[in-house]
């Protein structure tokens, strides 16, 4: 569903990606994790080309993200040619970014209706069993100041789901809360992993990485260093790096 | 349209006597703002709630209504009152009284920007309460002050315009004057509002610099 | 003494008139030239932004009595006739178009990066984008120093008197020459003023109060 394929990118002079690649199949949970600074955000937004990549190729379901042609060839697609695979593509982040402005409900109509014209009835509709779903049925009318930070989240899960995205990107979607919110958003990702949901999780929570994917990628530097399925890559990191990773979690936390 | 560059020239030099009534009012009007303003906002935060109530009212007074008026005001008042004011004099006055409110409130801003934390800092170190003030308070309160200080300035620049009503000779009141007599409408306001762009980018760089002197390393 | 002032009140109302006129209709326009100007300098090419640049230096640096005076001096040569209150309202709101293009220019870049980016991950780009998460937020936080601009605005165009068009001030004027009375006149159109002016910051502080939601 998502390939990435030899991806670079640069801050100025600085390398914040350098050579990566992985796959995401169709149905699959892949976890990415890594140190602080490694290049995990960034990542994550170069696939619905929050930020622009300068080398290597991204492409969902078959589609290529933000570029056409390659070498001296290469060159960005028309914003709006962008904005529809963005609109492919969820999001959801670290400080929820709801609007403020609109209540829980238009929130999560707003893109449907404006980006995918879908029509206002059927809008709601949708909306309200998303809501549902996430267990905020009775917040439709609340703004987002009135909520707390789970709920906050929770809504901004509803609102990239409305728009029945391919995939589903969550960048740290936890680190904002307090610990006992953090529950009530990861139960909400484990039924859509159970559902099916197509997913690139930035997460720091090794529990949770190692029980919902199946794949974890571990990142440092910039570059991919090492990736596989959850048990064998934590019971058996291949690489120094990794286990000193993993080494400092295990002391931190209880692995 | 085509300039008569000549005729700039022959009239540069009306052009700079008035300008030189304009940066002396400017330059007064400015000081005395400072020093009024230093008064108002002693009184505003005052212990006294009386005094602190009249300069509240007083700062409002001033700032919602216009300077012309209270150019004008104090302009014919002067005069009924068998005291008569040069128009210089009203309008520096005028010029005082308003901005002094403007400063006062630009000071209370500088002043509560320090956080009582930073206060109580000094107080911790020893220092009395004076030292606190000239120590502690006073250098980050400059701080901010300066930039809407500059724009201020700025203002009541421009604002030396308006004595051109009350008669009093500096650049835009020759400029009116010598279009009057010309018809060289062009040549006059061109050269006019030119001046007054001189003036202001040579004042906001000289405080861009003080800005910058004072600002706080990163 | 105040019967000077209760005298000519008639006159001075209908001069307030004309002032809470010329104040309405330039400040309208100036909010157009403001968001004008703020998204060209934002978002214009080179060019455009560059023409904004000198358009926002001149109207910073040059006195609104100058413009007002340039506009009446200039204009009869141009051929161009917009008649006096028109060409008044057209001055004073390109000039304090230059400030409220800076208030909402910050309002603009004070909405959060992460509301942009939520906005883009959703789709939307451009326009849309501006006009459905941009510019609500920008409006809200372009509230209170809109206000405060508008009234730096109300007491500009007491200006325009000065190169005769009739309003409060310049009825003042007149009826002080009649009656010699400048401190009950002057007091009075002062008054005039300060009531305009002060409803608006009461308003502008009303608004800085309900605009503080959190992000
Ligand atoms: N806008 C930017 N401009 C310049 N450098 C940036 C920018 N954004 C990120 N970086 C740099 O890119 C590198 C990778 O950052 P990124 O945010 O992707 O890391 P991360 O793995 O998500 O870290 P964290 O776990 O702290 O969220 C860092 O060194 C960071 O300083
Ligand atoms: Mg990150």
């Amino acid at each position: 569903m998502v390939a990435v394929r030899g991806v670079s990118k640069w801050f100025g002079a600085h390398q914040v990606l350098k050579d990566v690649s992985l796959d995401v199949a169709a149905g699959e949970v892949v976890a990415v994790i890594g140190p602080s600074g490694s290049g995990k955000t960034t990542l994550l937004r170069c696939v619905n080309l929050l930020e622009d990549f300068q080398q290597g190729e991204i492409r969902v379901d078959g589609e290529a993200v933000g570029y056409a042609g390659a070498g001296a060839a290469r060159r960005r697609l028309p914003e709006r040619v962008i904005a529809r695979t963005r609109s492919q593509v969820g999001m959801v982040f670290q400080s929820f970014n709801l609007f403020p402005h609109m209540t829980v409900l238009k929130n999560v109509m707003v893109a449907p209706v404006r980006v995918k014209k879908m029509p206002e009835a059927e809008a709601r509709a949708s909306a309200v069993r998303l809501l549902e779903r996430v267990g905020l049925a009775d917040k439709l009318d609340a703004y987002p100041a009135r909520l707390s930070g789970g709920q906050q989240q929770r809504v901004a899960i509803a609102r990239a789901l409305a728009m029945q995205p391919k995939v589903i990107l969550l960048d740290e979607i936890t680190s904002a809360l307090d610990p006992e919110l953090v529950g009530e958003v990861l139960a909400v990702i484990r039924q859509l992993a159970r559902d099916g949901m197509t997913m690139m999780i930035v997460t720091h929570e090794m529990q949770f990485a190692r029980e919902v994917a199946q794949k974890v990628v571990f990142m440092d530097g910039g570059a991919m260093i090492e990736q596989g399925p959850p048990r064998a890559l934590f019971a058996d990191p291949r690489t120094e790096r990794l286990q000193t990773f993993l080494k400092r979690f295990r002391e931190g936390y209880q692995l | 349209m085509k300039l008569d560059f000549n005729f700039i020239l022959r009239n540069l030099p009306t052009f700079l006597e008035g300008a030189v009534v304009t940066l002396e009012l400017s330059a007064l009007a400015i000081l005395c703002s400072l020093v009024w303003g230093l008064v108002v906002v002693t009184a505003r935060t005052a212990p006294s709630r009386a005094l602190a109530l009249a300069a509240t009212g007083y700062i409002e007074l001033v700032r919602n209504t216009p300077v012309l008026v209270q150019m004008l005001f104090i302009y014919f008042g002067s005069a009924v009152l068998g005291a008569p004011l040069s128009g210089f004099a009203a309008g520096l006055l005028a010029m005082t009284l308003q901005n002094g409110g403007y400063m006062a409130e630009i000071y209370r801003a500088g002043i509560e920007a320090v956080s009582q934390r930073q206060v109580e800092a000094g107080m911790a170190l020893g220092m009395r309460r004076h030292e606190v003030m000239s120590i502690v308070v006073l250098p980050q309160a400059i701080r901010k002050v300066v930039p809407p200080f500059t724009n201020q300035a700025i203002v009541m620049i421009k604002d030396t315009s308006l004595v051109s009503s009350i008669s009093v000779a500096e650049m835009t009141f020759h400029a009116k004057l010598l279009t009057d007599r010309t018809a060289a409408a062009y040549e006059v306001f061109l050269t006019l509002a030119a001046l007054y762009l001189a003036i202001n980018a040579i004042v906001s760089a000289a405080l861009r610099l003080l800005e910058r002197r004072v600002a706080i390393p990163t | 003494m105040l019967n000077v002032l209760l005298a000519n009140l008639p006159l001075l109302l209908k001069g307030a008139v004309v002032t809470l006129y010329l104040s309405a209709a330039s400040a309208a326009l100036a909010a157009v030239i403001g968001v004008a100007v703020a998204l060209l300098q934002l978002y214009g090419d080179p060019v455009t932004r560059a023409a904004t640049h000198v358009y926002l230096y001149v109207m910073r640096g040059v006195p609104l009595l100058v413009l007002l005076f340039a506009m009446y001096y200039m204009l009869p040569y141009t051929g161009i006739d917009v008649g006096a209150t028109a060409g008044g309202i057209i001055v004073i709101a390109l000039y304090f178009g230059a400030f409220m293009a800076e208030v909402f220019r910050a309002a603009i870049l004070s909405v959060p990066r992460g509301q942009w980016d939520a906005a883009r991950a959703l789709g939307m780009y451009g326009r849309l984008l501006m006009l459905i998460v941009v510019v609500p937020q920008a409006l809200r936080i372009a509230g209170p120093p809109f206000v405060n601009t508008c009234i730096m605005l109300v007491k500009g165009t007491s200006l325009v008197s000065i190169v005769g068009l009739w309003e409060v001030t310049m009825a003042g004027r007149q009826i002080v020459e009649r009656t010699l009375a400048p401190f009950q006149v002057f007091g009075g159109v002062a008054a005039v003023y300060f009531v305009i002016c002060y409803c608006l910051s009461r308003y502008g502080r009303w608004l800085e109060k309900r605009v503080s939601y959190v992000h």
